[in-house]
């Protein structure tokens, strides 16, 4: 084999190696356009689409962040290097049976083994709540984390793309988000997340 | 006009130069010195004007230095404050121009933090929904 022959080689590998991480990232986002339509029954809509320039931006903005005294920041500075996506979509009902179990379905097809792994299910019939922790795995790394809460009144879908620290992310001070940082994001109503 | 031969040696002819012509001579050749001497001061009139005005007013042309001084002192600081305003000026621009791009940035960081509070949240109710011992640091904060 030529030197020639050997380096196209080399190249066309390279390429492959690139395209694939790449396909895992986008792999790891979820289609969440069919939820849009309970927006209009919901109470409390809360929806974050954030990749690309603009979590570029947020990663730019909170990597200039003061961590003086704060352990959140430095640890949030630690979570959001290596993030490439963050989607979320949450809906608050005054009522429940506001969503559909195709709803929820239509979220879970695409959650399919063997890309991605159910690492936590819970399931309480009394008061009707089903949650699942899913994990997208790329070898040894994290490549996607999908949070799927489906309540009576509430259905949430946190899905996370890229090397997600799950341990950090749920180490996260109890305050995190709330006074320090006040949200002027565009979603219809501020939602009410806090510790449940 | 024509010139006979004898005309041409009659105006070539010797001329005695008279009594005295070296003396003559001699004075002209002093007084050229002497107005050789005078002649650049008549070149350099205005510093010679002006040297006269200190000789003669030495307080009015110390005034009229002053005023030269305290001229161009000024315009310097004019164009000083002049070039200030106009980069203070550009300065503003730029950050005007920058204006949406931060709001946008701020904004986006807002909506990364709001996700991450909604996912360690959610995270965590899940976990504990699943009774999975949630982060050792949490449970330590939850005591305290």
């Amino acid at each position: 084999m030529n030197h020639k022959t050997r380096m196209l080689r080399i190249f066309a590998t390279l390429i492959l190696c690139c395209m694939t991480a790449r396909g895992f990232g986008q792999g790891a986002k979820l289609q969440l356009d069919n939820l849009n339509k309970l927006g209009d029954k919901a109470a409390r809509v809360t929806d974050v689409t954030l990749d690309g320039s603009l979590l570029s931006f947020a990663v730019s903005l909170i990597e200039k962040m003061d961590e003086e005294g704060d352990k959140d920041i430095a640890q949030l500075k630690s979570i959001i290097k290596g993030l490439q996506g963050i989607y979320v979509k949450s809906f608050e009902f005054d009522a429940p049976g506001q969503y559909s179990k195709a709803d929820v379905e239509a979220i879970r097809a695409q959650l399919a083994a063997p890309r991605w792994t159910r690492i936590v299910q819970s399931s309480d019939k009394h008061t009707n709540e089903h949650d699942e922790i899913y994990l997208l795995k790329n070898g040894e790394h994290v490549a996607g984390v999908t949070i799927l809460v489906a309540e009576a009144r509430e259905l949430t879908v946190v899905n996370i793309v890229g090397e997600v620290p799950i341990d950090k992310i749920a180490a996260l001070e109890r305050h995190f988000g709330g006074e320090k940082n006040s949200s002027k994001s565009k979603h219809k109503k501020e939602s009410g997340h806090d510790d449940e | 006009m024509h010139f006979s031969d004898d005309d041409l040696r009659a105006a070539l002819k010797r001329k005695d130069p008279g009594e005295g012509f070296t003396q003559r001579v001699m004075a002209r050749v002093e007084q050229a010195k002497a107005e050789g001497k005078t002649q650049p001061a008549k070149k350099s009139n205005g510093s010679g004007f002006l040297l006269g005005w200190w000789k003669l007013r030495p307080a009015w042309a110390l005034a009229v230095a002053a005023i030269l001084l305290l001229g161009f002192a000024w315009g310097g600081y004019e164009y000083a404050e002049y070039r200030h305003q106009q980069i203070a000026q550009q300065e503003r621009q730029r950050l005007e121009d920058l204006k949406p791009q931060q709001e946008e940035a701020e904004q986006a960081r807002d909506q990364a933090i709001l996700a991450l509070r909604i996912a360690r949240s959610k995270l965590n109710h899940v976990l504990e929904q699943a009774q999975i011992p949630v982060p050792a640091d949490k449970i330590r904060r939850q005591r305290l």
